[in-house]
């Protein structure tokens, strides 16, 4: 008989989620209550353009964004709020950072765990602008070695980026060693921080960081459109990008200072209301709490697995130090998708199959010849019983494979 | 790699993962040749040609693949027994006998 972990939560799940959620690496669901009133309440009572005229209305609507500013600026660990920027997710913020760090005959080092959102803006700068990048490979745990990445920095490089965990594999990287380095030299480090903002510390300082670029509806719990990146003192991302800021209108050129540098048109107001009540829920329940729920539910689902013949688990960490509570399988008989949709028609279970959008990562695993895996993602309000439940059905569909492979080979 | 399907003379494209290139040129005729050249299946019984029928029905009029639980239903057939027809699978097996077009996905 399993036992219940002691870290459990035991937050109530909304009576209108029916099925048994493991796709929070993708988004996060259900939000906490709080996120959704705030939504509603704030675009009910102060749905006008932010900061944009002078009626105290508008002010009331700015001072939603500029709050949301510094809480998001406490988190990263910032000094100064106007560097917070909001785009309208992590791709579109590091579309913006690395577009406007990077150009011809610069050299750059990433890293084979990448999601499309940095594997991309960085394809498309080696093919037209001539970027040198450097892709670095992982090892069989899930972890690029920092000493890897630190050997290919030269006196060229202008920027590494990287992940601070992977979206597939969960495995959390080791950016602070690479970020003392960079620091030293003088080389930006971008770090994507989708899958940990909300989930573990993302601290400028303490990863070495000048650029993190973050989602809001991952863990920080916000609405999907949202996101944004902090920008540290004395880093200064180029324009790819020119419009409306709502101050300063006679200006031709746009302007240069932070946040208007890197903000375009109207904020997504009602998205970052979400936003902002989504970190205030992290923050009351604390994102330290939130983390050792999901790992101890990791632990008895990979525990599970780990048990049924015919299943293949990738990046098996050892302990919970080093990742997040993702975890990428695949079962004997089935490609990835076939899982899933069993997962989902049977059992009422909601997971990502497929590249998740890291092809690299599958090429390295080998399970891109596969179509990919089956990932399922934890988050705050998944219990023990799900798990359970889970483990379960997945024992259920290797049964079934294990029969299809032997009724093909009789 | 693209191929091309003969079904009595007439020459139907595929495209690299053996879906019709123009889903408007699918028959029973031709469902019956994808069935034995892409998934082995010699013959089409009563319970694949339910299946075949409801997907191809819904595209007709949706432009897109039913919802698989909306399949199970309306077939009353389980998903378990859904692989057991067609062993790769609604999507990639019935869909694809049905000729609908390649379903996009995260691969």
């Amino acid at each position: 008989m399993n036992t219940k972990p002691n870290p459990c939560l035991n937050l109530k799940t909304p009576p209108e989620v029916e099925l048994i959620y493991l796709d929070n690496a993708a988004t996060s669901y259900p939000k906490p209550p709080d996120v959704y009133e705030s939504m509603d309440l704030v675009y009910r009572t102060a749905g006008v353009n932010p900061g944009r005229s002078g009626f105290d209305l508008c002010r009331v609507a700015g001072n939603v964004i500029d709050e949301t500013r510094e809480l998001l600026t406490t988190l990263f660990g910032g000094t100064d709020p106007d560097r917070l920027v909001f785009s309208h997710n992590a791709t579109d913020a590091l579309n913006l950072a690395l577009f406007g760090l990077i150009g011809r005959g610069d050299h750059v080092v990433t890293t084979q765990l990448e999601h499309n959102s940095v594997i991309r803006p960085l394809w498309t700068l080696q093919e037209d602008e001539g970027v040198d990048v450097d892709w670095i490979p992982f090892g069989k745990g899930g972890s690029v070695d920092p000493e890897a990445i630190i050997e290919r920095l030269r006196s060229e490089t202008k920027a590494v980026v990287m992940n601070h965990a992977s979206n597939v594999l969960g495995t959390v990287q080791d950016v602070g060693a690479v970020g003392k380095v960079c620091r030293e030299r003088g080389i930006h480090l971008v770090v994507d921080v989708s899958q940990t903002a909300g989930k573990i510390p993302v601290r400028m300082d303490d990863l070495g960081a000048d650029v993190v670029c973050f989602t809001g509806h991952k863990s920080l719990m916000g609405p999907m459109g949202t996101g944004g990146m902090y920008v540290r003192d004395g880093v200064e991302i180029g324009k790819t990008r020119a419009g409306g800021t709502g101050v300063r209108s006679a200006e031709r050129r746009h302007l240069d200072e932070y946040p208007y540098r890197l903000e375009f048109g109207t904020h997504n107001l009602v998205g970052i209301a979400g936003l902002s009540a989504g970190v205030q829920w992290v923050n009351r329940i604390g994102a330290e709490a939130i983390h050792a729920h999901e790992m101890a539910l990791w632990q008895e689902l990979r525990d599970g697995l780990d048990t049924i013949d015919g299943v293949t688990v990738y990046g098996h960490g050892s302990g919970s130090e080093d990742r997040i509570a993702v975890l990428s399988f695949n079962v004997v008989g089935f490609e990835a998708a076939d899982v899933g949709t069993m997962l989902d028609v049977d059992s009422g279970i909601a997971c990502r199959t497929g590249l998740h959008c890291a092809p690299l990562v599958h090429e390295a695993l080998g399970t891109d010849k596969l179509h990919g895996s089956v990932r399922l993602s934890l988050g705050p309000y998944n219990t023990p019983e799900q798990i359970e439940q889970t483990i379960e059905a997945v024992r259920e569909i290797a049964e079934l494979g294990a029969s299809r492979g032997a009724s093909r080979s009789s | 790699m693209s191929s091309v399907l003969d079904v009595d003379g007439r020459k139907l494209k595929l495209n690299d993962e053996g879906y019709l290139v123009k889903p408007k040129r699918w028959s029973e005729d031709v469902a019956r040749e994808l069935a034995r050249t892409a998934e082995g299946l010699a013959e089409l019984t009563a319970e694949h040609w339910a299946v075949i029928h409801f997907i191809r029905e819904h595209f007709v009029a949706h432009k897109r693949a039913p919802l698989i639980r909306a399949l199970c239903d309306e077939t009353q057939l389980s998903l378990k027994r859904i692989y057991q027809l067609f062993p790769s699978g609604p999507a990639k097996g019935a869909c694809k006998i049905a000729g609908l077009p390649r379903p996009d996905g995260c691969v």
